[in-house]
């Protein structure tokens, strides 16, 4: 390990130093008269401190510090009362101090990451664990104890280096070891999380909830080495060990959509939600796989009852529009999906998806139509995608001048697909421009023929 | 909590197929199109191996600093994670990438300056080199034995501050076969010398010889190999030379007439790109692209050319110039005898119907 000195701790010990002689005024008090008076104060700061009058403790405990400046106790607590009012530069100094006079004492140090953290000073705060690390590398449960801090502060390269301390150190409890398993899986060195969760699910004296939580992070780090099958079987062993953890089922039915086992997916979400009736957490993913697998009105129904409990879940929207529009009921679908404009005004081309809703319909109201599309158009200016359907429109209503004028810009904004090609063929014949016509169609089989090539990015 | 949260939480945002780990050697690349933006995402990244990727367990990972040191150390991935990092935008090229080639990819790269980690080592007056090694192994030639990957790099070069041992790539951890946990980076160079998987930091005066750099044949492979009067002259590949490459249309592509965005990427190890120019009649006329300029030199410029071909075939070609004044030849220098620096114009037939 890097045997570096932090050159910031020295310079703060001496600008604290000399701080603290400033501060204090001239003693008369003899040296029992001193120590009784520390002792009162001590107290009267725990006290100010445990009602949580910050400023009284940072006022007793440096009254304190004046009478004994080589107290790490003193400093220390000087220190953690100045954190708590706010001061932090000042609490740095003080804690700074504690861990110079009493080095061999955790307490500072793991109050200057606090400290460090609530300034945003990540440097510092790096400073420190490596001095930590320096000092008390084989202190598992100081690593620990700062790795759970961290992860608390979603500080997670450094939680995940405190975590790898604490079990380099001690081996690390069942919670630390999840901790580090569940980082080393974010992070993807999935061998080492697969070997602390699979330890921590298979350790038999641990309440059943820690075991699922371990083996969901197993079947997590097992699918992302590839190995579906494990990891099937330790998210079903998740759900054996404890059937009310909602985030089980979930990661089950994901691997399966992954695996385009819908009907699987579809199973253990309705078992999950057998479990935990009042979960909302399963419903997007149970309509939209009954949805898949074809089961129609089970899966509009499963989105209705979510979107009556959370109605701000736009997927459910999408889900239920597409499983309107895969059973013909154009109407409904453009109602669905004019309910999600009016839940969420700004949801991209939301009016666009109503506007093609609404052509399907049989007979379409072709003004109401453009209607939308004008809608469309104030969110998206130069979308291909209106401009052809736009350009759908006139042509139903015998416009073809007009329809020509849009669908030629449509293929300008994105000359690599094919529709609008064809549909101005359409137009072009009906305006009695056969070469027009012909030259669109070979245009179209020139975009067909290059097969799955991406689309070109138009110049606007 | 919605199913992107838990994935969030639980990492496995992390399932990838980048993320899978292989037994062989691998060699990918993927259609520069497919990048959005100027950064290339991890699961499209290049991968060039030479040997197979190692299993490597973050708990007993170590990187060893020793060699021509005064006092050597290693260090785990804990104390690389706590030890001052610093994130630098930059291109990685595969120096046999074809002069078409996608084995080219961009990122930002987050890591600890090498000077750093030498400071407290306390390198030798003398010290010339640093090899790199890495955990992977194999033999590089039939004869030679199985040893470390390793490459031998200019102290100089070593010392810059942009010069890195990564572990983060576009604020993610390395996927296993970029190198995870660690791999050395040197931005501005061909990517062989940013050795992947990195495990030992060896400082060597210019005569050390003992190393598996040369062990290994190493030092037999990426030369650049010049024919000249008096025989070839052989000379250490290292800054990439001044490319461009066309991301869209494909090779071969058949275009309908109309207005086209025809867009690439080029960058260069000497200088930021100051322009790019795009021909369609092979190369006898050119015409100035968009250049998304940046005064960051490590990293690729990405440019775009609007076109309104008329049916025809044409011979497309583009071609970049970085900030010293270095420009993409238009063919390759017919006294190189190697097969490195494949930095020439090439020529993409397109027909417009």
């Amino acid at each position: 390990m890097c045997a570096r000195v932090s050159g910031l701790a020295a310079a703060t010990l001496f600008v604290c130093a000399t701080g603290f002689g400033a501060e204090c005024p001239p003693q008369a008090l003899t040296p029992q008269e001193a120590a009784t008076r520390l002792k009162q104060l001590d107290a009267a700061a725990q006290s100010e401190m445990r009602q949580r009058q910050y400023a009284e403790a940072v006022r007793d405990y440096r009254e304190a510090s004046c009478l004994a400046p080589d107290s790490a106790p003193v400093l220390y607590g000087l220190g953690v009362a100045e954190a708590a009012s706010g001061d932090f530069l000042a609490a740095r100094k003080s804690l700074a101090l504690a861990d110079h006079l009493q080095p061999s004492n955790v307490l500072p140090l793991a109050m200057l990451v606090r400290v460090n953290f609530s300034m945003g000073d990540i440097e510092s705060l790096k400073a420190t664990l490596r001095d930590a690390a320096r000092r008390f590398p084989t202190d598992g449960s100081l690593h620990a104890g700062l790795a759970e801090f961290l992860v608390q502060n979603k500080l997670f390269d450094l939680a995940l280096a405190e975590s790898l301390r604490a079990r380099t150190a001690s081996g690390g409890n069942a919670g630390s070891r999840m901790e580090l398993a569940v980082l080393e899986n974010t992070v993807g060195a999935y061998d080492d999380a697969i070997r602390n969760a699979v330890g921590v699910e298979r350790q038999a004296g641990l309440p059943e909830a820690v075991r699922a939580s371990a083996a969901g992070v197993a079947g997590l780090s097992y699918e992302s080495t590839g190995q579906r099958e494990d990891a099937i079987a330790h998210l079903r062993e998740a759900i054996r060990l404890d059937p009310l953890q909602e985030n089980s089922y979930l990661a089950l039915a994901f691997l399966f959509e992954k695996a385009q086992r819908y009907g699987d997916a579809v199973d253990i979400l309705q078992e999950g939600r057998r479990k935990l009736p009042r979960s909302t957490a399963l419903l997007l993913p149970l309509g939209s796989n009954l949805v898949r697998t074809e089961q129609y009105q089970a899966g509009i129904e499963v989105l209705r009852d979510l979107l009556r409990q959370s109605p701000d879940e736009p997927d459910a929207y999408l889900r239920m529009a597409d499983a309107y529009r895969k059973t013909d009921r154009p109407k409904q679908e453009a109602g669905i999906l004019r309910e999600l404009a009016q839940r969420k005004a700004d949801y991209p081309m939301i009016h666009l998806l109503i506007a093609r809703a609404m052509l399907n319909a049989d007979p379409a109201d072709f003004p109401a139509v453009l209607e939308e599309l004008s809608l469309a158009e104030k969110s998206a200016p130069s979308d291909a995608g209106v401009l052809y359907l736009r350009g759908k429109t006139y042509a139903a209503l015998n416009r073809y001048d007009e329809s020509a004028a849009v669908l030629e810009r449509a293929i300008e904004l994105n000359p690599m697909d094919a529709s609008p090609y064809y549909q101005l063929a359409l137009v072009y014949k009906k305006l009695g421009k056969v070469e027009q016509a012909r030259q669109a169609l070979g245009r179209m089989l020139v975009v067909k023929g290059n097969g799955s090539q991406p689309e070109s990015r138009g110049v606007n | 909590m919605t199913r992107r949260q838990l994935f969030l939480l639980s990492g496995a945002g992390a399932i990838l197929p980048s993320a899978l780990s292989a037994s062989e050697a691998q060699n990918l690349a993927y259609p520069l199109r497919e990048i959005q933006g100027t950064l290339t995402s991890p699961d499209l990244f290049f991968v060039r191996d030479h040997f197979s990727e190692p299993q490597l367990s973050l708990e007993t990972w170590q990187l060893r600093i020793e060699g021509r040191v005064a006092h050597p150390y290693q260090l785990g991935f804990s104390d690389l994670l706590e030890l001052p990092s610093k994130k630098v935008e930059a291109v990685l090229e595969c120096s046999g990438n074809a002069a078409n080639g996608s084995a080219a990819s961009n990122g930002i790269w987050e890591g600890v300056p090498i000077s750093y980690l030498l400071e407290p080592a306390g390198i030798d007056r003398e010290a010339a080199f640093i090899a790199f090694e890495g955990a992977d192994t194999g033999r590089l030639f039939q004869n030679s034995p199985s040893l470390a990957y390793a490459q031998l790099v200019p102290l100089e070069k070593c010392l810059d501050a942009s010069s890195l041992v990564a572990f983060k790539l576009n604020d993610l951890y390395l996927p296993r076969r970029n190198g995870f946990p660690a791999r050395a980076l040197f931005p501005g160079w061909y990517a062989m010398d940013s050795v992947k998987w990195v495990r030992r930091i060896m400082v060597l005066n210019s005569g050390d010889r003992q190393c598996g750099f040369y062990q290994s044949g190493m030092d037999r492979v990426y030369n650049r190999v010049v024919r000249t009067d008096d025989g070839p002259r052989i000379t250490r590949l290292s800054a990439i030379q001044v490319k461009s490459v066309i991301a869209w249309p494909s090779d071969k592509m058949n275009l309908p007439a109309g207005r086209h965005l025809v867009w690439g990427f080029a960058w260069s190890g000497g200088g930021a790109i100051r322009e790019v120019a795009v021909s369609i009649d092979g190369g006898r006329t050119w015409n100035p692209a968009q250049v998304q300029t940046s005064t960051d030199r490590f990293r690729w410029a990405r440019w775009s050319y609007a076109w309104n071909p008329s049916p025809g075939d044409y011979v497309m070609m583009s071609r970049a110039t970085d900030s010293q004044g270095s420009q993409q030849p238009v063919q390759r220098d017919k006294t190189r005898k190697d097969i490195y620096e494949l930095n020439w114009c090439a020529p993409l037939q397109c027909n417009v119907r």
